[in-house]
């Protein structure tokens, strides 16, 4: 048992934390939420050459090699700085659902690619039923000569406004688990991207497909075969957003905590009042309890060793732990948390947002009562 | 980070687990919950000679004091095999006083007193808290008076737990009255069986028994201060570090008993594993227990690298007794009304030890420092809230 970062994985985090201090300042987490596109070119071309957006795949694709859990720490900075953009979408949606089903033309073509910073990728997953199951998969792909037919409706795909392309989970057959996956072209004729105005200003889209036509040979992976792909992609973009919290997390208790110290009230600072003193403790119990979760199948997941139920706890337990920490951090900072100008908001409202991701707390305790044997 | 035991320390956990299920007998498990799983009875002392006579009662100390000098994380694993055993897995000697005197007694003391301990041959007993002296240890009022060749003590102790089945008080005591607080305490070993001490037990709702301890003149030799004298303050917060510690594991096992109940029984013509509510509930048990595991395999971790456990204990001990308290409502909620019978009641389900479990698990959350003054520790050590 091991509770520390190694020394490359401190590099990670110490490296971000700095890049990000300067390059991801409020100001322009907000002005990013206002704008349409959400992120900037210089930003993303900085994140490119500190070579982020291969972290995860292999070197042969350009990639740098490392783990999901080295993943798992730079998300956690990227978390704590509320970093706008594709980057979720395009390296754990899309990137490593394409290195699990990807053949290796498709893998070095696409991937060599976005570790350059030169692709942005999207995975068009849920629609009108918004469910992570396989049935609630119900846009086809019809299979017409050596090409395929897509006609339907995805919901919430992030990113998809600014992907080059958007892989898409599509139903080619009638057994609840007939799932495909195709690379799509997001300039593709018949395909209709319309922005959603959301709670915490990401970038969630419509995007309609209507007849559009996909050469066999984006086929990723077995026809009829993406599920248990789809599945894991799931799990590990869960872990992913857990990642995320546990940097929000600290940040919310950053703020809290520092409030304590400054804010007098009764002729003493607000931190010696026991009532104060015990919200602070639980939201650092929730911000440890949520940060072993996620490491653990981080960890799990970059050994290689079975994670379905390491992850779905970890979703399950980080969900609510962290919008709770959210919330005690509103209850000490007082109205002033409630301000606008106050960032505590930003990471309320993606609070709630990685919360719904990639599926609740409801969804993967179920997930953890299958894998316990109820 | 690394999540899992290397070979060889899984191979001592076996060894560990194999010799725990060949030597339990239904007597030592008998005992074992008539005393709240505290060491010190007959059957609990027979067991435990054998299991130390291994050097797996005091693992991480060092040979020459009769433990392996292995990792604190191999110790701790083998507490949470015991524990999910349910033979007698609190000892304060070994966990709580011996790594006290390892760390302030004076050499004597170390050659005296570390292994017997490690061999399980004594058992000490807590005695720190006392009628107007709970949470706030500083109020102590048991007088330890120099008398040149020894100490005379007069006063009383009160929910002192091990008191009946030990052999030695480890006790708090005030030696310099006239100091300001926390600077007057001394602790030293007194033999529960000197003239003068009268234990009168106090029964708890759980079943098991707790003590008053009363002092009158009685001689304590000086050989038995611990370290300096008026330390003892420093060093019972030392030790609460290292008694803050908890495994979970006997309360782990019994979400796994209601799980293979919800399993195995029919309600309305469903079996209660396919209700929803009942799947929620119980998965969420299982995430709050690895959750502890985390926060428990964490002060191992500390320990190995040459931490002392602080704030971490304080949370480890917080989580795990509030989860213990969902794991035994829950059950209770899950079983309805059979949840209400007792071991040997006809009708009872899983030998009534949701019942029983209901009960023992309200101290949980009281004793060694209250989930408040755990709280209350994570917020002015772990984030250093202002105190004034």
């Amino acid at each position: 048992m091991n509770y520390d970062l190694n020394e490359e994985q401190k590099m990670i985090k110490e490296s971000a934390h700095r890049f990000l201090a300067e390059a991801c300042s409020s100001d322009f987490v907000r002005e990013m939420i206002e704008d349409e596109k959400g992120f900037t070119p210089e930003f993303w071309g900085k994140m490119a050459e500190l070579g982020w957006m291969g972290l995860p795949f292999p070197e042969e694709v350009g990639g740098a090699g490392m783990t999901f859990l080295d993943l798992a720490i730079l998300l956690t900075e990227m978390g704590y700085y509320c970093v706008p953009g594709p980057f979720f979408s395009t390296v754990v949606l899309g990137g490593l659902t394409v290195l699990e089903a990807g053949n290796d033309e498709q893998k070095s073509r696409i991937l060599s690619e976005v570790a350059a910073g030169k692709r942005i990728l999207t995975l068009a997953w849920l629609e009108e039923g918004g469910t992570w199951s396989p049935e609630g998969i119900r846009l086809r792909a019809e299979s017409r000569d050596d090409q395929f037919l897509l006609s339907g409706t995805k919901l919430f795909v992030p990113d998809a406004h600014v992907a080059d392309t958007i892989v898409v989970a599509a139903r080619t057959g009638d057994a609840p688990d007939e799932i495909s996956l195709f690379e799509v072209d997001a300039n593709a004729p018949g395909v209709d991207i319309t922005l959603l105005d959301t709670l915490a200003g990401d970038k969630l889209c419509e995007v309609v497909f209507n007849n559009v036509k996909i050469p066999g040979a984006n086929l990723l992976g077995k026809e009829g075969g993406a599920w248990p792909v789809l599945n894991n992609t799931l799990l590990k973009a869960a872990v992913g957003k857990a990642a995320e919290m546990d940097g929000g997390s600290q940040k919310a208790l950053e703020f809290a905590v520092g409030y304590t110290k400054e804010r007098v009230q009764f002729d003493k600072l607000i931190g010696t009042y026991q009532a104060i003193q015990h919200h602070c403790a639980n939201m650092l119990m929730y911000a440890d309890t949520g940060h072993f979760l996620m490491a653990h199948a981080a960890w799990k997941i970059a050994e290689g060793l079975p994670f379905e139920e390491e992850a779905s706890m970890c979703k399950a337990w980080v969900s609510e732990a962290h919008r709770k920490l959210v919330a005690l951090a509103h209850q000490v900072l007082g109205g002033v948390g409630f301000m606008e100008e106050h960032d505590l908001q930003l990471y309320f409202r993606r609070a709630k947002t990685a919360e719904v991701a990639f599926g609740d707390a409801t969804f993967h305790r179920e997930r953890v009562a299958q894998a316990v044997g109820l | 980070m690394e999540f899992s035991f290397s070979p060889e320390e899984q191979k001592l956990l076996e060894e560990v687990r194999a010799f725990i299920k060949a030597e339990t007998t239904d007597a030592l498990l008998a005992e074992s919950e008539e005393l709240g799983h505290i060491y010190g009875g007959k059957e609990g002392r027979k067991f435990i000679k054998k299991f130390a006579s291994h050097g797996w009662l005091t693992p991480n100390w060092p040979a020459e004091y009769g433990g392996l000098g292995t990792s604190a994380t191999v110790a701790f694993a083998i507490r949470e095999e015991m524990a999910r055993a349910a033979v007698p897995l609190i000892f304060v000697a070994a966990h709580m006083a011996g790594p006290t005197i390892m760390h302030f007694g004076s050499q004597e003391m170390k050659d005296k007193w570390l292994l017997p301990i490690a061999r399980g041959e004594v058992e000490f007993c807590l005695g720190y808290t006392e009628p107007q002296a709970g949470s706030d240890l500083a109020a102590l009022r048991i007088r330890a008076v120099d008398k040149g060749d020894y100490f005379l003590l007069n006063g009383q102790k009160m929910f002192n737990t091990h008191a009946h089945v030990a052999d030695y008080h480890w006790l708090g005591t005030i030696t310099d009255p006239d100091a300001k607080k926390y600077r007057g305490m001394s602790l030293m070993i007194v033999d529960l069986k000197s003239p003068g001490i009268d234990i009168r037990p106090m029964v708890t709702m759980a079943g098991w028994q707790t003590n008053e301890v009363f002092y009158e003149d009685v001689k304590v030799p000086k050989e038995n201060l611990v370290g300096e004298l008026n330390a003892g303050f420093f060093y019972v917060m030392h030790a609460l570090d290292y008694e803050r510690m908890f495994p979970l594991a006997i309360y782990a096992r019994l979400v796994d008993e209601v799980i293979e109940y919800a399993r195995n029984t029919t309600v309305d013509g469903e079996p209660l594993a396919r209700n929803p509510v009942v799947r929620q509930k119980l998965a969420q048990l299982k995430i709050e227990i690895a959750a502890n595991r985390h926060l428990y395999y964490r002060l191992a971790h500390m320990l190995d690298h040459g931490q002392v456990p602080n704030y971490q204990a304080s949370m480890q001990k917080l989580f795990a007794t509030e989860t213990v308290q969902h794991i035994t409502n829950t059950a209770m909620e899950v079983l309805g009304m059979f949840g209400l019978l007792k071991k040997g009641s006809k009708w009872a389900v899983l030998a009534g030890n949701t019942e029983r479990y209901y009960r023992t698990s309200v101290v949980e959350t009281i004793y060694a420092g209250t989930s408040e003054i755990q709280r209350n520790i994570i917020a002015l050590r772990g984030l250093e809230l202002p105190r004034k």
